[in-house]
């Protein structure tokens, strides 16, 4: 498929549909509106259904339903939204099921703003809801990545049985750059879910369920899902490590559209003399934490670079231990840094400030 | 001749067969079964006349008639598993009418229910259809996600009063204003029964709850919320009706009005509900009979039973209800 100029957030929406998912239910919220706009429109074009729900509580319990059924579904929302979803993403992950969720975030907390953020890395990456529970959750740091991690999002929730978050902020949502779809999944050759509420012809009836009343039985669905968590750990670690310049002094750690703004930045302190590299998160849970460790091995400074006040650097302090000092700049309520602000703190940092 | 067989364990001795039985064939034993409960003796065999009243009042589906070589049987999509539900509750024959209704309609194998959080939280146990357990209130919103994946299948959910129209007053409210083709049973018996016994949206004026010890309190907590009543409002087609299971007669008008609700999603037609108004003899603390009888001279004259929307006839004057 040729490339094309989208938003962020429609190729989002297409890459869904790419996916092979045909149900979205979601309400809307600022900065993510594209994405149920785009697909109100898409979906019955491939007779699929887009509903627009009561609330964001009523749109994760509908998406509960759908995937319960058996049925690649999406929901989207923004910061706010994505709160009042955590019941039924509790629901959803304590029953395994399958689901996607982008959450496009906005700054906060209470209403906040509108503008971009990553202040809800600790909701998303350490279970959100109620519960012993976590998702699985992907950070993209381009509209392409953003397109071919939402494809890889159903084919990892389906394997797990978990549900998957996307998390991006207004900037991937907002901004247009060139994308491709380069892969087309048909309905047809998606895995077959024996599990699933689709009427027990012919088989002993399913039942989708997070009720266990019997503590030990409770308790080993716990440790069930623990594994679990265990094995993406294992086998779904992805990391970007980018250092265009050689042995570097300085590592930056950030995700998303940070990431974009700390290679502009790595690139400037090149010529000031400074090598500084990047090593980006891609899978923010499982965490990266074995090939941090090794990268972070080869530089002299650590600096964790986020739209929050510092959430991701709880899991970068935990990973490189409490010995290893680790220096942080953040921005919030919808600031943005500029790479000279990075620049700046890698100069700081280098002891080659002003 | 007619003879009535009782099962005799799976009774929780709530006598309601006794008190149902218009020829009186029927008595409470003196010894307890292997429960614990006192269960009916067919005391006066040669009385019985084949009504069945005594198996339709069963909540516990602990008694069968057989007449004329045929005998009644309970229903296949109920398990056989024996309900938790305390002696005398009546979700026990809500239960059963929802699975006679989707027996008598063939579609059983192509059937989800959707259990709510309260007394029936245990629902997936009792229907032998793939079921799926929603989160308090939310039954109409997985509803919604389940029929929309997959239109080809039957989609009822079975709610508690608090659940339906309390915390998911909004849920119920959207999916009936969408239309959505599937078919909501909910069950009022105008108290949290699960929770122990607090006050419901659907609590009587000055009915006791543990949340209002001294009676509902209409300046404070507002008027027990008629749900039909306000669904009709909406203008989306739909089949809106209330029944009772406070007696035979009624019983089998709640049959029939269940099958008719299922009728309508199966062909397709409409947003189904049906307000089934129950007792809760623990939760009211009243003896199982006493319930029923406290059900008809309280909740009915609040309550009133009959077809409220129809698909064909769009709102149902009083007067012709």
């Amino acid at each position: 498929m040729a490339k094309k100029l989208m938003k962020g957030c429609e190729a989002i929406g297409e890459a869904a549909v790419q996916a092979g998912c045909r149900l979205f239910f979601g309400y809307p919220i600022t900065p993510q509106n594209e994405i149920p706009e785009y697909l109100s429109a898409r979906l019955p074009q491939v007779g699929g259904t887009f509903v627009q729900a009561e609330s964001e509580v009523a749109a994760s319990n509908m998406l509960y339903g759908a995937s319960g059924a058996g049925c690649r579904c999406l929901t989207s929302s923004s910061s706010p939204g994505i709160s009042l979803m955590m019941e039924g993403v509790s629901y959803i992950a304590a029953s395994e099921l399958p689901v996607v969720i982008v959450n496009i975030m906005r700054g906060g907390p209470g209403l906040g703003g509108i503008l971009p953020s990553q202040s809800d890395y600790l909701q998303a990456t350490k279970g959100g809801g109620h519960g012993d529970y976590r998702c699985l959750v992907l950070a993209p740091s381009t509209v392409q990545e953003a397109a071919d991690l939402v494809m890889d999002a159903f084919d990892l929730a389906d394997k797990y049985r978990n549900p998957v978050l996307v998390l991006g902020d207004g900037l991937i949502g907002q901004m247009m750059e060139p994308v491709e779809f380069k892969r087309s999944t048909r309905l047809e050759d998606l895995p077959a879910k024996s599990w699933a509420t689709t009427g027990c012809k012919g088989r002993e009836r399913n039942i989708i369920n997070s009720l266990y009343l019997d503590p030990e039985v409770l308790e080993a669905h716990n440790w069930k899902l623990v594994r679990k968590y265990e094995e993406m750990a294992r086998t779904e670690c992805r990391h970007e490590f980018w250092s265009p310049h050689g042995d570097a002094d300085v590592l930056f750690v950030a995700y998303g559209s940070v990431a974009r703004i700390a290679k502009t930045a790595i690139d400037a302190l090149a010529e000031k003399g400074v090598k500084a590299a990047l090593f980006r998160p891609i899978t923010l849970f499982p965490f990266p934490g074995d090939a941090l460790e090794k990268a972070a091995a080869r530089v002299k400074h650590v600096l964790v670079s986020e739209l929050s006040t510092g959430q991701m650097l709880e899991d970068v302090r935990f990973h490189l231990g409490k010995h290893r000092p680790v220096s942080f700049y953040g921005r919030v309520g919808g600031v943005i840094m500029t790479p000279d602000e990075l620049v700046a703190e890698a100069l700081k940092l280098a002891g080659k400030a002003g | 001749m007619p003879t009535v067989l009782v099962e005799k364990d799976r009774c929780k001795g709530c006598g309601l067969c006794v008190s149902a039985c218009p020829s009186h064939v029927l008595a409470m034993s003196s010894e307890i079964n292997a429960r614990g409960y006192f269960f009916p003796l067919v005391e006066h065999p040669d009385d019985c006349t084949g009504c069945r009243y005594c198996v339709l009042v069963c909540p516990d589906l602990a008694i069968q008639v057989e007449n004329k070589g045929k005998t009644t049987a309970p229903p296949e999509a109920l398990t056989e598993k024996p309900m938790h539900y305390c002696p005398g509750c009546t979700h026990g024959v809500i239960h059963r009418l929802v699975a006679e209704a989707i027996d008598g309609l063939g579609v059983r194998e192509r059937t989800v229910g959707i259990a709510p959080v309260g007394c029936s939280v245990l629902a997936y146990e009792y229907f032998n259809v793939d079921m799926h357990e929603a989160s308090h209130g939310r039954a109409a919103a997985v509803a919604t996600g389940i029929k929309r994946a997959r239109p080809d299948l039957i989609v009822f959910a079975y709610q508690g009063d608090g659940d339906l129209a309390s915390i998911g007053m909004a849920e119920t409210i959207h999916a009936a204003n969408r239309g959505e083709k599937i078919t909501v049973i909910f069950v009022n018996n105008a108290i949290y029964g699960m929770t122990g016994g607090q006050m419901a949206p659907t609590t009587m004026p000055g009915q006791v709850a543990s949340t209002c010890p001294l009676g509902r309190d209409v300046t404070l907590a507002g008027y027990p919320i008629r749900m039909v009543e306000l669904l009709k409002e909406l203008k989306t087609p739909a089949y809106l009706t209330r029944v009772s299971v406070h007696d035979p007669k009624a019983i089998m008008q709640a049959r029939a009005a269940i099958k008719k609700a299922f009728q309508h999603q199966v062909n397709g037609t409409c947003y189904s509900f049906v307000e089934v108004l129950s007792t809760c003899p623990t939760g009211w603390g009243l003896q199982p009979h006493e319930a029923c009888d406290w059900l008809r001279d309280n909740m009915m004259p609040y309550y009133p039973l009959g077809e409220f929307k129809t698909p064909e006839k769009g709102v149902v004057k009083e007067t012709e209800r």
